[in-house]
């Protein structure tokens, strides 16, 4: 028996004593993993990914069929021990899996509980600290490191068991980009150094640097394979809400429009390749820059929304200058003097990495954050901040806050209570609160008289989402300020917000302004950009201008939306395609047009 | 003007190295001295005995090398119940008849005795909270919770879990910056849908406590989550309780530990048995 975990018609079913009924997560799952394997577990929202990598370390036990670890059956809690050890586990939130106060103690934690003795103990937390390189650090508190950090102090606590597989429960989720590359850049080489991994996760691009692909759709595996063979079943992927890694789905499109054009493409080195190889297939000589007169440049897609500069900004900072813990030793400065204007019916998107002061910044549009004496101004809407006596309160009124993780702040029985929770707070009549909840579902896609009398706590993650961004709509906000919105959505969930945000403003002329990690989402929905690095604005204008820019955003520590890496890298070959395309669309049909064009 | 920042002024669980000579003590010894410290603070009734009291703890934040105004600010979320407490002491304190009067309001009597009882009660409560944010500043959450394991080993013996307490309240002390920052954050989130915590008359109680729901309800399901997510967490890392446990933190007293609890007792002693005047 050479597989290092197997399962034999593996079902899991949780019983709900409250509701008395019982859910099946798992439904006879049969699969081997063999040691040294890297296996992505991908599937949405409840199709059983996690349930199912629990079993692999006797965190939950089958209630039908067995799992095998090493030869031992997970049932058998003499085995218990020996398995927790074989299979460590990180797991989703950063904050939640820390058990010391301090990063060294926190990674002796699991040895400690395996009675290794004291010289060793510290010689395996050296280790497990420089393997992550964090051991600079082993000192600090965990939740004094940034997200990424945690997530590698994690998972350091998990190599100091010295186990042979390492699980990670959506490891990545709540990261930053950055946070997430490193994690997992550090996940592929420890899989290098020999240890198996099993990395279970929603985002495509790190399912693709396994070596194997399961697929689950409630409960069952619906495909498992090499990720080449998975992603060359783009129209299955899609039925079960998933979405392809952006360059295969960039080569997907491209294999409908353009003849014999290969759809099996992982990565951005593939594509290219494929694009040129195409290209000398179909024409006799090779591509040189006289073929530049034939690709003409895109015309800009349509954007929305008067910019009215003439008008004054809606909302306007200057010189805005914050520091945190002011008078303390921990005193950190968050914003450096930010000159910022936002118009009536813009699209406004704010990136920076993390720490460059961005959620200070949305803090002040609304007033939880007003400027002292010598800290600049702030003008919302007329009302000036700065001002000992503004009237906050009108002001929060007329700019809606949407904080990430929204969902989390409801607290209300029912959802419609919860939803009229901001109108009654600035007492309208009944019949006035009861018509802005109406109208707020509405506006959020959910139907009145079905979810009103919900229980809050039985809604989906999706529509608990939904039911707290109409909580701060009912409020009818002139502006809407969402913080990180579609953090935690899955594919399709994000492209129906994103498509809603478009509405409003076409429909009702809200200002939006958005903070996102995701530059795909910025270059999608934005007007104008405003880029923060520790506390400045180091750039403003429209997502195009910025992303024509691509040597610099890597010195913000942002990262180009695929389509425009992949037009940047075709350039850098030669080809002569127009680098202004920030959409896969857009990316898509220029190349289309570049292979097939000129023949 | 930040009417939200918590953090600022939560100093329990905020461990600040200086590298002074307190903060290298052994956990236990430090404990020990604490202990001693607070037991004199809550025996000690004169106006002269508070002074030295203050002077000792002002002398020691000092060579601990903490900012003062760090120190201080952990008393100012207790001020509330500080002014409540001396307010109600001031009403109900038995009115004794050998006490100089020197104010009449009303029904309230303020008596020398009386008069004594709130500032030397006022006196100690911010001795107390200065003497335990101080412990908390210079010894971090871990060194207290492996010190007080160590002090309360011998218990074992009268199977109380010695291991698993400590580990509770390090736990417990770990999670009070991360809920604290979770009540900022949702404060900031209700605040913005129309909340408003601050400009209520402190008379309506009911109506301020009404007013917390929204707070409170997301507080504690996040909390039952969090601790879900934990004890899952530490299972997987094979936390079976004490048994058979190593320790990665080993404590070694030293002659030094040992003088710092002595003169602690000392001080605690003297305290006591000098009969101060005032």
């Amino acid at each position: 028996m050479s597989s290092l975990i197997r399962t034999e018609n593996l079902s899991h079913v949780y019983a709900n004593r409250a509701q008395s009924q019982s859910i099946a997560a798992l439904n006879e799952v049969t699969l081997a993993l063999a040691r040294g394997e890297y296996l992505a577990i991908v599937g949405a929202n409840g199709s059983g990914k996690s349930t199912l990598a629990r079993h692999f370390n006797a965190l939950l036990l089958p209630t039908e069929g067995n799992v095998w670890v090493n030869a031992s059956n997970t049932r058998d809690v003499s085995n218990l021990r020996a398995i927790r050890q074989a299979v460590a586990m990180v797991f989703q939130n950063p904050e939640n899996q820390f058990v010391a106060t301090v990063a060294e103690e926190d990674v002796a934690f699991g040895p400690e509980n395996f009675g290794v003795p004291p010289r060793e103990l510290h010689a395996r937390v050296d280790a497990a600290l420089n393997a992550v390189g964090l051991g600079s650090l082993r000192a600090r508190a965990p939740h004094m490191l940034s997200a990424g950090q945690q997530q590698r102090l994690a998972i350091a606590g998990a190599l100091a068991l010295q186990p042979v597989a390492l699980l990670l429960d959506e490891a990545t989720a709540m990261l930053d980009p950055r946070g997430k590359e490193s994690v997992m850049n550090l996940a592929a080489q420890l899989h290098r150094q020999g240890l198996t991994l099993v990395a279970i996760t929603q985002a495509m691009e790190e399912a693709a640097q396994a070596e194997r692909i399961v697929v689950m759709q409630s409960g069952r595996v619906v495909l498992d394979g090499a990720p080449r063979e998975i992603f060359a079943e783009a129209a299955r992927l899609r039925a079960l809400d998933l979405e392809l890694p952006p360059f295969a789905e960039i080569a997907a499109q491209l294999s409908q429009q353009v003849s014999d054009f290969p759809h099996n493409i992982l990565t951005l080195d593939e594509l290219v390749a494929a694009i040129i190889a195409r290209h000398s297939n179909h024409h006799a000589r090779p591509f040189n820059a006289g073929d530049q007169a034939r690709v003409n440049s895109l015309p800009p897609p349509p954007r929305g929304g008067g910019l009215g500069r003439g008008q004054h900004p809606i909302i306007e900072t200057r010189a805005l200058r914050h520091i945190y813990l002011r008078g303390t030793p921990r005193a950190v400065e968050a914003l450096r003097g930010v000159d910022l204007e936002i118009y009536s019916g813009e699209i406004v998107g704010i990136i920076g990495a993390s720490g460059s002061g961005k959620s200070t910044l949305l803090q002040h549009f609304n007033g939880l954050i007003r400027p002292g004496a010598g800290e600049g101004t702030v003008v919302v809407n007329g009302i000036d901040l700065s001002k000992p006596n503004a009237d906050v309160r009108t002001l929060r009124q007329q700019v809606g806050l949407v904080f990430q993780f929204a969902e989390r702040q409801l607290f209300e029985r029912y959802v419609g209570d919860d939803i009229a929770f901001g109108p009654r707070q600035f007492h309208y009549s009944r019949e006035e609160v009861r018509a802005r909840v109406r109208r707020a579902m509405a506006r959020v896609g959910l139907d009145f008289d079905e979810f009103k009398d919900r229980v809050t706590l039985t809604l989906s993650g999706g529509e608990k989402r939904r039911a707290a961004l109409a909580g701060v709509l009912a409020l009818e906000p002139r502006v809407l300020v969402l913080d990180e919105p579609t953090a935690g959505l899955d594919p399709r969930g994000r492209r129906e917000f994103l498509a809603q945000l478009k509405e409003w403003r076409a429909k009702e002329n809200l200002t939006s302004v958005i903070v996102s990690h995701h530059m795909d989402e910025i270059a999608e929905v934005c007007d104008r950009v405003y880029v923060l690095d520790e506390g400045r604005v180091a750039f403003s204008g429209s997502p195009r201008e910025l992303f024509s820019r691509v040597e610099e955003l890597a010195s913000f520590g942002l990262n180009p939306p695929p389509a425009l890496k992949l037009a940047q890298s075709l350039r850098a070959r030669g080809v002569a395609i127009d680098a202004n395309v920030l959409t896969i669309e857009e990316v898509v049909a220029a190349i289309a047009k570049f292979l097939t064009g000129g023949s | 003007m930040d009417e939200f920042e918590f953090l600022r002024n939560v100093t329990i669980g905020q461990y600040l190295p200086t590298g002074s000579s307190i903060h290298a003590l052994d956990p236990r010894a430090k404990i020990l001295a604490f202990v001693a410290l607070i037991a004199t603070t809550s025996f000690t009734g004169s106006y002269v005995g508070n002074i030295i009291l203050v002077v000792v703890v002002l002398l020691l934040v000092a060579a601990a090398r903490i900012p003062l105004g760090y120190a201080l600010a952990g008393i100012r979320p207790a001020l509330p119940f500080i002014i409540a407490l001396a307010f109600l002491q001031l009403i109900f304190s038995p009115a004794s008849a050998s006490s100089p009067v020197l104010l009449q309001i009303g029904f309230v009597t303020v008596t020398q005795a009386s008069a004594q009882l709130v500032i030397i009660s006022i006196a100690r409560l911010v001795e107390l909270i200065l003497l335990v944010s101080l412990l908390t500043l210079t010894t971090s959450t871990t060194e207290l919770s492996h010190g007080l394991e160590s002090l309360l080993a011998p218990l074992n013996i009268l199977r109380i879990p010695a291991h698993e307490f400590a580990l509770t309240l390090t736990i417990a002390l770990r999670f009070v910056p991360i809920i604290a920052e979770e009540t900022e954050r949702l404060m900031k989130a209700q605040v913005s849908r129309g909340a408003d915590f601050g400009s209520v008359s402190r008379v309506r109680f009911i109506q301020q406590t009404r007013k917390l729901i929204p707070l409170l309800v997301p507080l504690f399901l996040a909390a039952l989550q969090r601790a879900e997510e934990l004890i899952v967490a530490m299972e997987a890392r094979g936390y079976l309780g004490s048994q058979g446990r190593t320790r990665f933190v080993e404590l070694h007293a030293t002659a030094r530990d040992f003088f710092a609890v002595l003169v602690a007792i000392a001080c605690a002693a003297l305290m006591l048995l000098v009969q101060f005047p005032f």
